[in-house]
């Protein structure tokens, strides 16, 4: 991006957004830039924390701030000069939408109070960690706690023993994007009433939805149905969902990798399980005595004793057989043709090099931060409409101080901006 | 910079609406939605529209029943399709109608309700709206304003398109299901279909501002969200890697790279119960120190060679070990308020009993009572809080067909007649 800003495109570019995010909420405004809107992330002279956040490339870009402030512009003020208040002030009066990521009780720069006295018609994003009340509100959080304390933590011990996290960080991601659907939901009601609002979340509560609502499982007065199931006797819990949600087995070791299949049972999805197996017939590739297993309601046989746990593992083991020998382009093919709940384990290169992703244009390269290109995803929706920016990157340390400076307050207000003279070092790396 | 920016003014001008929705009963009121959406990732952006206020007509099939209906943890413990809680949590608000849309009477409603409507959301295979006439072309000409909202796996286009399945193939595609799991050895996954999880929060997001944009343009429009790129959205960080560098993003256990230590260690737990398990993190150097102070580590406090990120992180299976040793010998609920009160990240790593006696969840009023059934109903509070124009849950999820009347009659202004024949038909089934 250039200190020339660019037409503006997108459903949002009428809007202004003032990103007070550090490193945990980078993505609200990533997702409003993307949408077209001009997001302005004001940093410190000494640059956002989110540009200390790994992976780092070799050029020593944070992965992080490239993807996270991709299409936003950087203003950066020091808390330390004098006018910075009155500066940022003055910008909160020009905005539409401010955001911020923090704990209710850590130091901002402007208190919810402030903000709204600047600009009445504002509205105020805060994602937190636990909610902005609350015995708890002020607990220490990382993305491990928070994920362990709205459960998506807890039950894939099932599966590994402990439960363990996704390896991108995603609490505050979640809680992020739920702001911003809330900041545009709170939009509509200014339209009506002129007037702004503070919305909202918390990265604990936004969590929760990543349970499949087993989150509810006690309360709603199911609580065998635990995140992690109770074993009654002899017999596991069957699972009927089709997502493998609750069964042991679904990565298979293949030809390229690894394969997502989850030999599903039950009247909702058993008829992929026998599509499978019809192929796996085909192939000849399954002992003739498991040909006239309907998975469909196979859970009944199962339970009359009549299929046992040694079956199903005879059964697992000539699916893995199979799936041993098959690639990655070939699973997908063959799962669209016979219609099989089966799909490779993409890495980050299948993604990248997928060619689906190609034909649908997904992925932007984009200048980066200083100028070398970085790969982003692209638009989250597929629109003919002008719905979305595309091809800008995360901004330098200060590249658009004097245009945005300019362009929201007037020249009159540029003296009272602090020079971007500092760099961003990458030592004291926080998360 | 837009003339309307440039004058500081916070709408556009010139709109063609300017205040298209709001009302008492919340801000989206007189947003007009027909969800022939299923599972979760659809129904869900639903579900928050309804609870600020719109009108939200969700349509399925009672012969068909979908897959959420079917899967617990359902109210009472009563296995029953009319008693999910999933389906209640991703369903509360809404009014419910059951269609059979594989006959044309059935599709005839749709198109009446697709003149009422400012949104269609469907998550059907792609190409079956089109295979039924319903397919956005044909929408546009009943009602040109109207906003269509189509969410799958792979997106309506590509060579891939028709590759369908549960979110848990949708969490693969996006590369999610190799980044769970132990360092050495296959992966676990996330729990459950994880883009369903992302999804929602990129489709609202995208659809209030087509809304917004209407205001404006008086356009409508169709938008094609495919979960496996939603999902990418939240991998940002690992794909610029991997395209910078030639790294691939894979499974680190619980460890991390700027945290040390930072895992997930075994708590105390009665016996023959569940294990239990307590989540905590050090993201500096003083907070190992004290982390270290309230487990009583003072040997390993003392250790200049730990007082730094690299020496713990070349540590970490010493480390882990002795945390693991503290642990041990306490609950989690003990672990994480000594570690919480020296201001280091702890948590109860929390089943479903933990949340619904976590005091921070309660206090957020999390899970709320629903009346209007014989069993009692319980959904979530819906995520986003508005200070001034807050959701609420204006009614359970539909029993099958429970608001025939209410949509058919009062909505679409069909006579007894009509509704009488349609159903003599089976289109209302």
């Amino acid at each position: 991006m250039t200190d020339e800003a660019p037409a503006r495109t997108g459903f949002l570019s009428p809007y202004r957004v003032l990103d007070l995010s550090d490193h945990r909420g980078l993505i609200a405004g990533r997702m409003f830039a993307q949408l077209g809107a001009d997001v302005v992330q004001i940093e410190p002279p000494q640059g956002s924390n989110g540009r200390k956040v790994g992976p780092f490339d070799d050029r020593g870009r944070s992965m992080h701030w490239e993807s996270y402030a991709a299409g936003k512009r950087s203003l950066v003020l020091d808390p330390d000069a004098p006018g910075d208040r009155e500066t940022l002030l003055a910008l909160v009066a020009k905005a539409d939408f401010v955001f911020e990521s923090r704990g209710p009780n850590e130091p901002s720069r402007l208190t919810p109070d402030e903000i709204a006295a600047a600009n009445p018609a504002i509205i105020h994003m805060i994602a937190t960690p636990y909610g902005m009340t609350g015995p708890k509100a002020d607990y220490a959080e990382s993305d491990l706690v928070l994920w362990a304390s709205g459960g998506p933590l807890a039950p894939t011990a099932m599966m590994g023993g402990t439960p363990t996290r996704i390896s991108v960080p995603q609490a505050w991601t979640h809680a992020s994007a739920d702001a911003v659907g809330g900041g545009l939901i709170a939009h509509f009601a200014r339209l009506r009433s002129g007037k702004g609002q503070l919305v909202s979340t918390s990265a604990q509560r936004s969590a929760t939805q990543s349970t499949l609502s087993g989150s509810l499982a006690d309360v709603v007065g199911q609580p065998d149905f635990s995140l992690r199931p109770r074993y009654t006797g002899s017999k596991k819990p069957l699972d009927l969902s089709g997502s493998g949600a609750r069964t042991q087995r679904s990565k298979w070791p293949s030809k390229d990798g690894l394969l997502e299949i989850h030999l599903a049972i039950g009247p909702a999805t058993g008829r992929f399980t026998n599509n499978f197996m019809k192929l796996l017939i085909d192939r000849g590739a399954l002992s003739p005595e498991f040909h006239d297993w309907d998975w469909g309601t196979i859970h009944h046989r199962i339970m009359a004793d009549e299929i046992d746990d040694d079956d199903l593992e005879r059964v697992r083991e000539e699916v893995g057989r199979f799936l041993l020998e098959l690639g990655h382009e070939e699973a997908v093919q063959l799962a669209i043709e016979r219609k099989l709940l089966l799909a490779p384990v993409s890495t980050v290169k299948d993604l990248v090099e997928s060619p689906h992703e190609a034909a649908r244009d997904f992925f932007d390269v984009a200048k980066g931060s200083d100028g070398a290109p970085v790969t982003l995803p692209g638009p989250f929706a597929m629109t003919e409409a002008p719905g979305f920016m595309r091809g800008v990157g995360a901004p330098a340390l200060g590249a658009h101080s004097e245009a945005v400076l300019t362009e929201w307050l007037g020249s009159a207000a540029r003296a009272s901006a602090a020079p971007a003279t500092a760099t961003p070092t990458m030592e004291g790396a926080v998360r | 910079m837009t003339a309307a920016v440039e004058n500081g003014a916070h709408m556009p001008a010139g709109a063609v609406d300017d205040a298209p929705f709001g009302g008492p009963d919340g801000p989206m009121q007189g947003l007009k939605v027909l969800d022939l959406a299923w599972v979760v990732a659809g129904p869900m952006i639903g579900r928050n529209l309804a609870d600020f206020g719109a009108t939200v007509i969700r349509v399925e099939s009672s012969k068909r029943v979908e897959t959420a209906r079917n899967m617990g943890p359902f109210y009472g413990g009563v296995q029953d399709a009319q008693r999910s809680s999933l389906f209640g949590n991703c369903n509360a608000s809404k009014f419910g109608l059951t269609l059979d849309l594989a006959q044309e009477d059935g599709r005839d409603v749709v198109r009446d309700l697709v003149k009422w409507a400012d949104v269609v959301v469907e998550s059907f295979a792609p190409g079956q709206m089109k295979r039924w006439g319903l397919g956005y072309d044909k929408l546009r000409e009943l009602n040109p304003r109207l906003i269509m909202l189509s969410t799958s796996l792979m997106g309506q286009t590509g060579p891939w398109t028709a590759l369908a399945g549960f979110g848990n193939i949708g969490a693969a595609m996006a590369g999610y299901q190799g980044l769970v799991g132990p360092q050495d050895g296959l992966p676990i996954g996330p729990y459950g279909p994880y883009t369903d999880y992302v999804g929602p929060r990129f489709g609202l997001a995208a659809l209030l501002s087509a809304l917004d944009w209407r205001r404006t343009s008086g356009e409508g429009c169709w938008l094609d969200i495919a979960q496996a790129e939603a999902g990418m959205q939240m991998l940002a960080p690992a794909i610029a890697d991997y395209a910078a560098t030639g790294r691939v993003a894979k499974a680190e256990a619980n460890r991390d790279a700027q945290m040390a230590p930072h895992g997930v260690f075994p708590s105390l737990a009665p016996e023959g119960a569940d294990p239990r398990f307590v989540a905590i993190a050090a993201r500096t150097d003083a907070e190992w120190m004290a982390l270290a102070g309230v487990m009583g580590l003072d040997d390993l406090a003392a250790d200049p060679a730990l007082a730094t990120l690299e020496g713990r992180k070349a540590a970490e299976d010493m480390l882990e070990a002795r945390i693991s040793e503290w642990t041990s010998a306490r609950s989690p609920e003990d672990a994480e308020a000594a570690l919480q009160a020296a201001g280091t990240p702890a948590y109860v790593v929390a089943t479903a009993a933990d949340l619904g006696r976590d005091p921070q969840i309660a206090e957020q009023g999390h899970f709320v009572n629903v009346p209007g059934y014989d069993w009692e109903v319980i959904v979530e509070r819906c995520k986003m809080d508005l200070s001034e124009t807050p959701a609420r849950v204006a009614r359970p999820a539909p029993t099958f067909g429970r608001d025939r009347e209410k949509v058919l009659s009062e909505i679409l202004g069909y006579d007894a007649a009509r509704i009488e024949a349609l159903d003599k038909v089976g289109a209302l089934s």
